[in-house]
């Protein structure tokens, strides 16, 4: 027990060291800085959706909604009435939040095929409004929206917004971990598995799913709240269902139900989308191929996939141990 | 005005119907759910606008001709995705999934193929438009609605004179019986797909001349066509129709009295609102998690 946590700690602190060289070494390739944000941003938001679907069961394909209300709120809050935007971004959270129960209070009873197309519609209902809305500025979104100040020191150099996000990272999976192994994260694990078996042994399943959408929708609306301010620009085409399918694609990808799964999805998505811009409007080709690859040949994404190459290396060497001994 | 919008309203809710029919047959035979019927019409409307406009076949043929493509497409999308997935032991939603990679993929292939300008596509017959009780209408819609009422009429009869259709609803309604019985039941299931497919291709050719040919074209629709499907009941091959035609008649007469920036708004608004509250539909099909 005390060498396994030694050994954790050890791999912390050599990630951390990784971490830190890496930071130092990027800190003038600004399209690279660019990148590893959005990476920063997706990662909160599929974990976020990584607590409903691959934690708790609960499909959702549009996720794109919270995104958006996180990324309005908090944009529309500092430009249009000036609210300083550490007030706006958890405002923008508190949206999400209060989306996030509204959209589970029917969705919460729904089998997951509907609740495929109720939240696939929730996507749609949210997207017409911001664009055709005039309090949205319609098609033409919103510009200049305020950086982030911290300690009266704007957050405007990529490689700062980038220390801040990874900070943010950290901390929102921190909270997942902690959600997961709590008494709730068992709750989801029980609905995920089998929701009547979980009612009969006493959950309050409607409660832990509306719990479950509540979490995620923060998650997303936070990373859509650090969407807002790092870009200083927002419009509604970033919010179409699109989107949504991205966040799926990512979570399949990478892995659910897993801790490094989002963060491996997030990665390696937003890196390909890079590469693939060549493509055009052919990329989400790229999408489709990837979820009926995965859905074929990787049930479990590429944290699986990992799982697995660890497993059977670990095999190997058990083998030689016995030959070893024989 | 009041016509000439009942006659719309008729025209986009066979549309939707065809396209619940599609998906209420599925889910009735299989008890699984296709995201794709929304760009089988899309991929329909281009075979239709190929053979019609580029390769100057007769209408009739070239709608029949993308009828039996798409019907085989169908097949084959169930042999070769939904079965492989099922024998996996895969569960329904990543069976959903998979559609929504199917239908991923189609807008792109359609787009390589065809470019992504809407095309437009000379009308089936040579006036543009009749009269009806004072109001001049598009001779392609008044069709779209013919062959919608005779596909629902075929299709009822087919499942409930022929033999081959009995056998089908018996392999939906206890798939193990019904192959101890001696009906080949990955064969019914493969042919309610094929239908779907059929019947969502069959509608898009004829929405060719009436709106244009493009990739986007089914996205909204596919939505809807869903949407009717779930008002009317989910699996329910008359509550399906029904369903649509009420769809069409909201967002038609809301489009024309009330507000077209929010008609789509309207509809998907009405779909959660039925979802909440009447969640069996208007002809019960089973929702809840618990059932």
């Amino acid at each position: 027990m005390q060498q396994t946590r030694k050994k954790t700690i050890l791999k912390a602190a050599v990630c951390l060291v990784l971490l830190a060289a890496a930071l130092i070494g990027l800190r003038n390739q600004q399209y690279l800085l660019t990148l590893l944000n959005f990476v920063c941003m997706y990662m909160i938001s599929v974990s976020g959706l990584d607590i409903l679907f691959g934690y708790s069961g609960q499909i959702s394909l549009g996720h794109a909604a919270f995104y958006a209300s996180g990324a309005y709120t908090s944009a529309l809050l500092t430009t249009k009435l000036g609210v300083p935007v550490w007030l706006a971004i958890p405002a923008a959270c508190l949206v999400s939040l209060a989306l996030g129960i509204i959209v589970a209070l029917p969705a919460s009873k729904l089998i997951h095929h509907f609740l495929a197309l109720l939240t696939i519609s929730v996507g749609q209902l949210v997207y017409i409004l911001i664009s055709r809305a005039s309090f949205t500025n319609a098609m033409t979104g919103i510009r200049s929206i305020p950086n982030i100040p911290l300690f009266g020191y704007e957050l405007k150099s990529k490689y700062f917004f980038l220390i801040f996000m990874i900070l943010m990272v950290a901390l929102f999976l921190i909270i997942k971990q902690c959600i997961i192994h709590s008494r709730v994260g068992r709750a989801f694990q029980a609905i995920r598995e089998n929701p009547v078996a979980a009612g009969g042994i006493g959950i309050n399943v409607q409660k832990y799913k509306i719990m479950a959408f509540a979490i995620s929708a923060v998650y997303t609306g936070f990373a859509g709240a650090m969407y807002a301010h790092f870009v200083g620009f927002i419009s509604p085409e970033t919010f179409t269902s699109a989107q949504s399918v991205m966040f799926m694609t990512m979570l399949l990808f990478g892995g659910m139900g897993s801790f490094s799964g989002p963060l491996i999805g997030a990665a390696i998505v937003t890196f390909l989308n890079e590469t693939l811009q060549v493509l055009g409007s052919y990329r989400m080709m790229v999408y489709g191929a990837f979820i009926l690859a995965v859905l074929l040949f990787l049930p479990h994404g590429i944290s699986g996939l990992i799982d697995i190459v660890k497993q059977s290396l670990f095999k190997n060497r058990g083998k030689e141990d016995r030959h070893a001994d024989a | 005005m009041v016509i000439s919008l009942i006659i719309g309203a008729l025209m986009i809710g066979s549309v939707y119907g065809m396209l619940a029919l599609g998906y209420s047959l599925i889910y009735s035979a299989s008890g699984l759910m296709t995201f794709t019927q929304g760009q089988l019409l899309m991929i329909g409307a281009f075979l239709g606008m190929q053979f019609y406009k580029v390769w100057g076949l007769p209408f009739l043929a070239a709608f029949l001709l993308t009828v039996l493509i798409m019907f085989l497409f169908g097949m084959l999308l169930e042999k070769c995705l939904i079965r492989v997935l099922l024998n996996k032991g895969a569960v329904s939603i990543y069976i959903v999934l998979s559609t929504i990679g199917i239908s991923i993929i189609l807008p792109n292939l359609a787009q390589a193929l065809w470019g992504s300008q809407t095309i437009q596509v000379p009308s089936i017959f040579g006036v543009t438009t009749v009269k009806i009780l004072g109001v001049s209408v598009q001779p392609e819609s008044l069709l779209v609605i013919a062959v919608g009422l005779i596909a629902m009429v075929l299709l009822h009869l087919f499942m409930t004179k022929s033999r081959f259709g009995i056998s089908m609803r018996a392999a939906a309604m206890d798939p193990l019986a019904a192959s101890s019985l001696g009906i080949n039941v990955s064969l019914t299931t493969g042919l309610t797909w094929a239908i779907a497919a059929a019947l969502a291709g069959g509608i898009g050719v004829l929405l060719g001349p009436v709106y244009g040919v493009s990739t986007g074209m089914g996205d909204i629709i596919g939505n809807k066509g869903f949407a009717g499907a779930v008002i009317g009941g989910y699996g329910n091959m008359y509550g399906a129709i029904a369903g649509s035609l009420l769809l069409g008649f909201v967002e038609t007469f809301v489009a024309g009295y009330i507000t077209t920036t929010y008609k789509d708004f309207v509809s998907f608004f009405l779909l959660i609102i039925v979802m909440i509250f009447l969640p069996r539909g208007l002809f019960k099909a089973k929702v809840y998690d618990s059932d």
